[in-house]
């Protein structure tokens, strides 16, 4: 074989382990940004969903809180994460909820007596809804819960959290949209 | 039974039961022609055209499975998003870019026909076509190398 050959085989095989490499890490990429959200940095889909408790009164329409930073959180009676961030959310609310942020729970697919019960237990004042056909949490392309979306006060999704979040977690990200260091 | 015995069976029938026959099958008639032509009327082929657009799409909390064939409850409530917005007149086309905006174009089972997505569509082809340039070239070398020891 002569040397040009030689060669040119060499340059084909790292050309070649250096494509799939690469395609590798895009991809291995692509899987670890799955926490950013397509919605970020866009207007949060709008809902309009009824109270837990079933009352005329308690339904949130997320439109109308504009101004406000809202934090909307996705979960279920029936998932062990949603009770590990629990008493990090009510915190949150507790430190938030007179600075001009707004929390709200939406229960997604859920038995209406477990759910009601579970928030009479953990505690949670903050208004709490209920997505029953699930369009709001395909509206937000949720994978699972617990997720929690953080909307500025212009409407913008700003934050996707999957998981379990902390306290120190989201006040980091609250924060910068009150005082206006963010955005 | 005879038929002056059938008779003799319905007149022993309590007074007022054919009226109420009669007020049952026209419900039943009622109901029929709602199911067919009614707004909730299933119609032909939108079973199968939401199928089609859910087969699709991945199911979000899925491995691997389409949001057709996935039992996953988020996979039930997509065939019943996308059977609404058939109903409602909405595009197949304007129905999966609508999963795209909230999920990314990783929930198409087919990546998009441009970018990476192109990309991973030729890669097959490239690797078989690759693989085949590799084995003629290895299979030509052995040859030359029996050729020139005789």
């Amino acid at each position: 074989m002569s040397r040009l050959r030689r060669w040119l085989l060499l340059t084909g095989v790292v050309g070649g382990v250096a494509a799939v490499t690469l395609l590798l890490a895009v991809g291995l990429r692509s899987g670890d940004s799955q926490a950013a959200s397509p919605l970020q940095g866009r207007a949060a889909p709008d809902f309009t969903l009824p109270g837990l408790d079933g009352g005329p009164h308690t339904a949130v329409r997320l439109s109308s809180l504009r101004g406000q930073v809202v934090v909307v959180n996705f979960w279920a009676s029936w998932c062990t994460e949603c009770h590990t961030e629990q008493a990090a959310l009510n915190q949150t609310w507790q430190r938030f909820r007179n600075a001009g942020v707004v929390m709200v729970g939406v229960n997604f697919q859920d038995a209406a007596g477990d759910a009601r019960d579970y928030a009479a237990r953990v505690g949670a004042s903050y208004p709490l809804v209920v997505d029953r056909s699930s369009r709001t949490a395909l509206d937000y392309g949720l994978r699972g819960i617990p997720e929690t979306f953080v909307v500025d006060r212009h409407g913008a999704l700003v934050h996707r959290l999957i998981g379990p979040v902390t306290a120190d977690r989201l006040a980091g990200l609250i924060s910068p949209l009150l005082d206006g260091s963010a955005r | 039974m005879t038929a002056t015995s059938a008779v003799r069976v319905l007149h022993r029938w309590p007074r007022g039961s054919g009226l109420l026959a009669t007020l049952a099958v026209l419900l039943a008639l009622g109901a029929t022609v709602l199911a067919t032509v009614g707004p909730g009327a299933a119609r032909p082929g939108l079973a199968q055209q939401t199928q089609s657009v859910a087969a699709g799409l991945r199911c979000p909390v899925c491995t691997d499975l389409s949001a057709a064939d996935s039992p996953a409850p988020l996979a039930r409530q997509m065939r019943r998003q996308i059977q609404r917005e058939l109903v409602a007149g909405v595009p197949p086309a304007a129905i999966r870019q609508r999963f795209v905006d909230a999920y990314g174009p990783s929930v198409l089972l087919t990546p998009p026909d441009r970018g990476w997505g192109r990309l991973v569509r030729l890669m097959p082809a490239l690797v078989a076509g690759s693989a085949g340039l590799a084995g003629v070239l290895v299979l030509r070398r052995s040859l030359h190398r029996r050729e020139a020891g005789r």
